[in-house]
């Protein structure tokens, strides 16, 4: 079960309006590489991973995206709270202000509601981890180019510190990746599914 | 381990390297030096959560400093575990661990008890005045107060 704790993992305190970085940086809660797809991806793979450290790394990262999806929401909030009926209508922001007002709703800086198809859970542990490898590389190159267009410090700092934790998030799903093949035959890490075939004498049985 | 195969990527697995203090551990994203790449292009973005010397009040910014030690020490737990969870014998790692956790449990307490709690469990382990309900203290952490 997951239980609140009243703060954010980073602090997110961003004095000046602006409507325009709302809507790149939203795309980090409800696009294509976002957290939110980047936490349901983790949480929903971990049940059928057959190693179990496997399975509780993917708890541990799919909860920290949650972390991550709380700062990218916080820095939306402050973005656009006290908007003004001038900034909705200059600002490219008045489409999003249509539909939501200033209520924060998860999509994609080009408008695209955030889905499921954006994720995997394919059953397959070694696929399941080369996608959550090339989701991290995904969200740091978003990171890159919302820090390479980005002015305001208050927003820079969280930012970057959730580029940081894409590369730190990767290297932990190579170790993962390492660990999981050391339980398959090595003379073709192809032979069968982990997941779905069940293998005599499995060194998968000790874990 | 990390031994190649046709057809089939690998990564190194990490070796211990010293940690950063918690505070600059939060500023950089992570524990590690070895696994801090940066990108050159990004601006430079100060800490936004640095004590104003202008505050007047004082328990502001007694709370903002308690709030950015138990932020730090808490991240580093986060990243330390995601570390334990791929080393979990490295006797460096371990230990660390078991002090930093101990840190952060005496911090929520100490939190909890002069100003508000942020989890239920340091209205118990905290000196909180059990007479209210105290869980809808505070301000809500996206407020961006540094509380």
């Amino acid at each position: 079960m997951f239980a609140y704790e009243k703060r954010l993992q980073f602090p997110v305190k961003i004095k000046n309006t602006n409507p325009d970085i709302a809507r790149l940086i939203m795309s980090q809660y409800g696009g294509p590489d976002g957290e939110l797809s980047a936490s349901m991806r983790y949480l929903s793979q971990r049940y059928t991973m057959p190693i179990k450290k496997v399975g509780g790394l993917l708890t541990d990262i799919g909860a920290e995206e949650l972390n991550h999806m709380e700062i990218i929401c916080a820095m939306v909030y402050q973005l656009t709270r006290n908007l003004s009926e001038a900034d909705v209508k200059k600002a490219g922001f008045d489409a999003y202000y249509i539909d939501h007002t200033k209520g924060i709703w998860p999509q994609a800086a080009a408008g695209i509601p955030f889905t499921s198809l954006e994720f995997q859970s394919k059953g397959d542990a070694i696929t399941d981890l080369f996608e959550n490898l090339a989701a991290e590389q995904k969200a740091r190159t978003v990171y890159d180019n919302l820090l390479r267009v980005i002015d305001d410090p208050d927003v820079i700092a969280p930012l970057k510190f959730l580029r940081a934790r894409e590369i730190v998030h990767f290297q932990r799903f190579g170790e993962a990746l390492e660990m999981t093949k050391e339980t398959l035959d090595c003379k073709n890490f192809y032979c069968c599914n982990p997941e779905f075939d069940k293998i005599k004498n499995s060194p998968l049985d000790k874990f | 381990m990390n031994s190649q195969h046709l057809a089939m990527a690998s990564v190194p697995k990490q070796e211990w390297c010293e940690p950063y203090d918690p505070l600059t551990a939060l500023m950089e994203g992570t524990i590690f030096p070895c696994l801090n790449l940066t990108f050159q292009k990004a601006p430079i973005g100060k800490s936004n959560c640095k004590t104003s010397s202008s505050m007047s009040d004082m328990a502001q910014k007694n709370r903002e400093e308690m709030m950015s030690t138990l932020g730090s020490i808490s991240f580093a737990l986060n990243d330390l575990t995601l570390y334990l969870d791929t080393h979990p014998d490295c006797p460096k790692g371990l230990a660390l661990y078991y002090e930093l956790l101990e840190k952060r449990l005496n911090l929520l307490s100490e939190f909890a008890g002069k100003f508000y709690p942020l989890t239920q469990i340091s209205m118990i382990t905290g000196e909180y005045d059990k007479n209210q309900y105290g869980w809808s203290e505070g301000p809500m952490p996206w407020e961006g107060a540094c509380i």
